[in-house]
């Protein structure tokens, strides 16, 4: 099927190729109109907000990958931001003690989400839109909306600590980002995941224990946005309870435009960095460009549209050729 | 993709089980009330009451939003957004072009269902999952409006929208007669009429409905445009209500959208809505948040049972349906019972 296809294309069936152009479009665009672009704060401005939603894309991705979604990402994250000011503060736990715990938390809410979704054989949708409210409820419940702000020196400081244009933020990220890449690769849950989300039928047939992989998926979906949540706690320098509110269109937003597909099993992690990188720059090149921020809303809208309309249009070409 | 539970329970619940659900519905309902009054006698002072049948209103047409779009097998995420594009457009046409009351409600109408028309036409051209293109477009519409308007508040309009919005028939708000209204239209809508039952059977089966000649597609659109229409109906509930069009309006409708018509027995997979189940859900969320208001619980907790009775409610739901297919394992093929996406 390859050798038939012109350079054309061939480059058009490439995951990445769309969102690379579509970046260095923006870089150059940028770069040529604004001089404050490629300062070396600005840089660090965006590699900084860089950071939160590329964990947050990846804790929906996982579980795009397996055929379900996350609606309680955004949730979870506030609670486990709460939590980790909460005990930082009041209970004056030691950050990797805190850390840890929130992390625990975020996992255990995955859990929750897993073993409610495969038990009872609910739509995941509805079973995470539930724990939602839920998680949130329970947020709202502990803070009554007021943020922790005393936190130790230390953890505020690694949120704002850089290296030249590099953000101290941006190493738990990339950390991430190799591990999953390596995990979805190289492991066997990793490709017992993408098994599952490609064909769950076939996968039970080949002894994959199918529902054990769902659990884990939304387990570690959990997981990631604990990790979010306390990047964004140490970024903010506070710990606010509405930290996962506008996570939701963002966390579909950055895997969708990077390719996955909702039936599950086609996800990937670079494409993904790549859509959140777009995502980024185009966040930026508004605030340069002076532009109203609702514009961002709308673009982000449209760019998913696009987005899907591209791959569609990838389908189909590639099921002609 | 379909977001079926599971094939089995896409089959339309026997009468008795539907009637077995409402019923079940209205119990857990008056068991509140007679809690939340014998707590918080203020529960039933007449000023709660109407506060209550206005929220009701509003909850009742968001969750019927929700509903003709379940029915056909879909969902709206952009009821919310279709809702405030709708209060916005009134708010302009009233307070700064100056129409007649009338004609800005029946644009804003209009407008509402064409940006679910717009949705369902998308849904349907793409083939993708409707999720994907009302979460994009729901970011879209937000952002639409709100470059218009600039979050501008219209608070200067006509004194007779809040003098509605007063407006007492014996303890009730008009509106609850209105979203009554609604409910009725829909009843006919999908008992009588030959539309109502396409895209019921849209929902059921696409594909056989497809061979059987119904015209899925279109049903799939006028199901949206519908829907956006009704996210209109709820937007202005609240114009009139609150006296003021506001663009913060819609932005917490999800979770009630899909607790009313759950609750009330509509099938996410498609094939079956309940008009009056509907109802019953929207009564029994805005029960329990004007009840936990009275007990001053406050609000921060409303989200947690709120969230609690949704799974609550979809558990028995599920475990009624396994009830269901293991009485009839014997006439049907049990094979297909785990659904892709289960």
């Amino acid at each position: 099927m390859t050798n038939n296809m012109t350079l054309g294309q061939r480059f058009l069936a490439n995951e990445w190729s769309a969102l690379a152009v579509a970046i260095l479009v923006g870089l150059v665009v940028l770069a040529s109109m604004s001089p404050a672009f490629l300062t070396e704060f600005n840089l660090y401005v965006m590699l900084r907000s860089f950071c939160v939603v590329l964990i947050v894309a990846f804790a929906q991705m996982l579980t795009l990958a397996v055929g379900h979604m996350n609606l309680s990402v955004g949730a979870l994250g506030g609670l486990v931001a709460i939590a980790v000011g909460g005990m930082m503060e009041k209970w004056g736990f030691p950050v990797p003690v805190a850390v840890l715990a929130g992390l625990a938390i975020g996992a255990a809410g995955g859990l929750i989400n897993g073993l409610l979704t495969v038990r009872t054989g609910i739509n995941g949708f509805i079973i995470t839109l539930a724990t939602a409210s839920a998680f949130t409820g329970i947020n709202l419940g502990i803070t009554e909306s007021i943020p922790f702000y005393n936190l130790p020196a230390g953890f505020v400081a690694f949120g704002t600590g850089r290296l030249y244009a590099l953000p101290y933020l941006l190493l738990p990220p990339v950390l991430i980002a190799l591990a999953l890449a390596f995990f979805l690769a190289r492991t066997v849950p990793g490709r017992q995941l993408l098994a599952v989300g490609g064909n769950p039928h076939a996968a039970e047939l080949s002894g994959i224990p199918r529902d054990r992989v769902i659990v884990m998926a939304h387990t570690l979906s959990g997981l990631l946005a604990g990790a979010a949540a306390i990047l964004a706690v140490a970024q903010l320098g506070s710990a606010q309870p509405s930290i996962g509110v506008d996570w939701l269109l963002m966390s579909f937003a950055a895997p969708i435009i990077g390719g996955a597909a909702l039936t599950g099993g086609h996800i990937s992690v670079a494409a993904t960095a790549l859509a959140v990188v777009l995502i980024v720059i185009i966040q930026n090149g508004m605030v340069l460009a002076k532009v109203d921020p609702y514009w961002v809303q709308f673009l982000l809208g449209a760019l998913i549209l696009a987005a899907v309309g591209l791959n569609r249009l990838r389908a189909v070409r590639a099921g002609g050729a | 993709m379909t977001l079926s539970v599971s094939s089995q329970s896409r089959a339309r619940p026997s009468w008795l089980a539907e009637q077995s659900n409402l019923i079940g519905l209205a119990v857990i309902i008056v068991l509140f009330w007679v809690l939340f009054t014998s707590l918080a006698p203020g529960f039933v002072s007449s000023f709660n009451l109407f506060a209550l049948s206005r929220s009701l209103a509003v909850d009742i047409v968001i969750g019927f939003s929700t509903m003709v779009v379940l029915a056909t097998g879909g969902m709206n995420l952009a009821i919310g957004s279709i809702g405030v594009c709708a209060v916005m457009a009134s708010g302009y046409l009233m307070q700064t072009i100056g129409l007649p009351i009338p004609v800005a409600m029946a644009l804003a109408l209009l407008l509402g269902a064409f940006l679910g028309w717009l949705n369902g036409f998308v849904i349907v051209r793409s083939g993708v999952n409707s999720f994907i293109i009302t979460l994009a477009s729901a970011s879209l519409f937000l952002g639409g409006m709100l470059i218009l308007s600039k979050a501008q508040t219209f608070n200067a309009l006509p004194p007779e929208i809040a003098a509605f919005g007063r407006m007492r028939w014996g303890f009730l708000s008009p509106l609850l007669f209105v979203a009554l209204g609604l409910g009725a239209a829909l009843i006919v809508l999908f008992r009588f009429t030959a539309l109502g039952r396409e895209i019921l059977a849209a929902g059921a089966n696409p594909r056989a409905a497809e061979l059987s000649g119904v015209p899925v597609g279109r049903a799939i659109i006028i199901a949206h445009t519908l829907s956006g229409a009704l996210a209109a109906s709820a937007g202005l509930m609240l114009v009139f209500r609150l006296g003021a069009a506001m663009p913060s309006i819609g932005q917490d409708w999800l979770l009630p959208s899909f607790l009313a018509p759950v609750l009330g027995g509509t099938l996410l997979a498609g094939g079956f809505v309940s008009v009056v189940g509907t109802i019953l859900g929207a009564l029994l969320v805005t029960t329990l948040r004007s009840g936990l208001l009275v007990m001053q619980v406050g609000n921060f907790w409303l989200q947690l049972f709120l969230g609690l009775i949704l799974l609550f409610a979809v558990m028995v739901d599920r475990y009624r349906g396994v009830y269901a297919e293991r009485r009839s394992l014997g006439r049907k093929n049990p094979r297909q019972t785990s659904g892709r996406s289960a």
